[in-house]
């Protein structure tokens, strides 16, 4: 029982860190870009979450707004919507505050099915109609044709960091487990052994001082 | 305009926090090493008459001006250009 619960925890946690890093990470797409536009939203509390916070530069208000998007169609002719919204500088550390120019920069890319302009569109999050949400889209660069492969650079060095990182905090803790720790539950141990000797001893030396009175009241009842 | 002086004080405090305990760290290593060398006897014979305490002392003391510790300055170094190339990558290329 106790195992199950202690995998369910876990898979639930490495599912959570995943989608974090799914959500978080950037993504290439290659899209023909197909209209740039405005669009008054109402954001509400269930996807808050996957916008910009009400503080950076395009989002004056928490409830509704002004928000860019970008449409575009796959190779594929399947659809992708972006959003186009400044990140701000905490979460997610992309600290993009060009959204103008970046909707810009799309519109020009525009282009009609029969002349197609490819681009590689980078851009976190996702897209969940169910919840309203779009990824953001962080630049845009045009590519020669819609095979290009792209190298995800940012993604490896992040991953490998990350690894790094964990692998170092857990020598950092077993260092302070092995010289910090240990020695101080020894030396707590040798402590309480110490104290547990000494109450030996003055119980054995008590036990003495009572049997002593007792003889002491024995010497007494016998007069008596 | 207040984000950003947010970010730059909590990126201060953490990268603090990591300066210190990578310090300390790095530290411990050092002292287990020498620990382990002069335990194991790979040390010269003047060290031996040195004595352990002595000789993990002397080999701290270069340890305090040796190049591995002004290396974790880095850990403020690496996170600020990282921020500055990501500004620069997302937003003037």
């Amino acid at each position: 029982m106790l195992t199950y619960l202690k995998w369910t925890f876990r898979t639930v946690l490495l599912l959570f860190v995943a989608g974090f890093l799914h959500y978080t990470l950037p993504q290439h797409d290659i899209v023909r870009i197909t209209n740039t536009y405005n669009r008054l939203t109402t954001v509400g509390t269930e996807n808050a979450w996957a916008y910009a916070s009400p503080d950076t530069g395009t989002a004056e208000s928490s409830v509704s707004r002004d928000i860019r998007f970008i449409e575009a169609v796959y190779p594929d002719e399947s659809v992708i919507v972006y959003r186009n919204e400044d990140t701000g500088w905490v979460w997610p550390p992309y600290f993009k505050y060009d959204s103008s120019n970046l909707q810009a920069e799309g519109t020009n890319l525009k282009s009609p099915k029969e002349t197609p302009r490819w681009v590689s569109v980078t851009h976190y999050g996702w897209r969940l109609p169910f919840l309203s949400i779009y990824p953001n889209a962080v630049s845009v660069h045009e590519v020669a044709s819609p095979d290009v492969r792209i190298i995800p650079w940012v993604n490896i060095i992040v991953l490998t960091a990350l690894g790094l990182g964990l692998f170092m905090l857990r020598r950092m803790w077993l260092q302070f487990r092995e010289r910090m720790i240990e020695p101080a539950m020894a030396e707590v141990g040798e402590t309480w052994d110490e104290v547990e000797a000494r109450a030996d001893a003055a119980k054995a030396s008590a036990g003495g001082l009572m049997s002593r009175i007792a003889a002491w009241f024995a010497t007494w009842r016998k007069k008596g | 305009m207040i984000a950003i002086l947010r970010l730059a004080v909590f990126g201060f405090v953490a990268m603090t926090v990591t300066y210190v305990t990578i310090s300390i760290y790095s530290r411990s290593v050092r002292r287990e090493k020498l620990e382990k060398q002069f335990d194991a006897g790979e040390v010269e014979a003047g060290d031996v008459e040195m004595g352990r305490d002595a000789y993990i002392e002397a080999g701290m003391v270069a340890y305090r001006h040796g190049l591995r510790r002004k290396l974790i300055w880095l850990v403020y170094i690496i996170p600020t250009i990282v921020v500055a190339a990501t500004v620069y990558f997302v937003n003037y290329q």
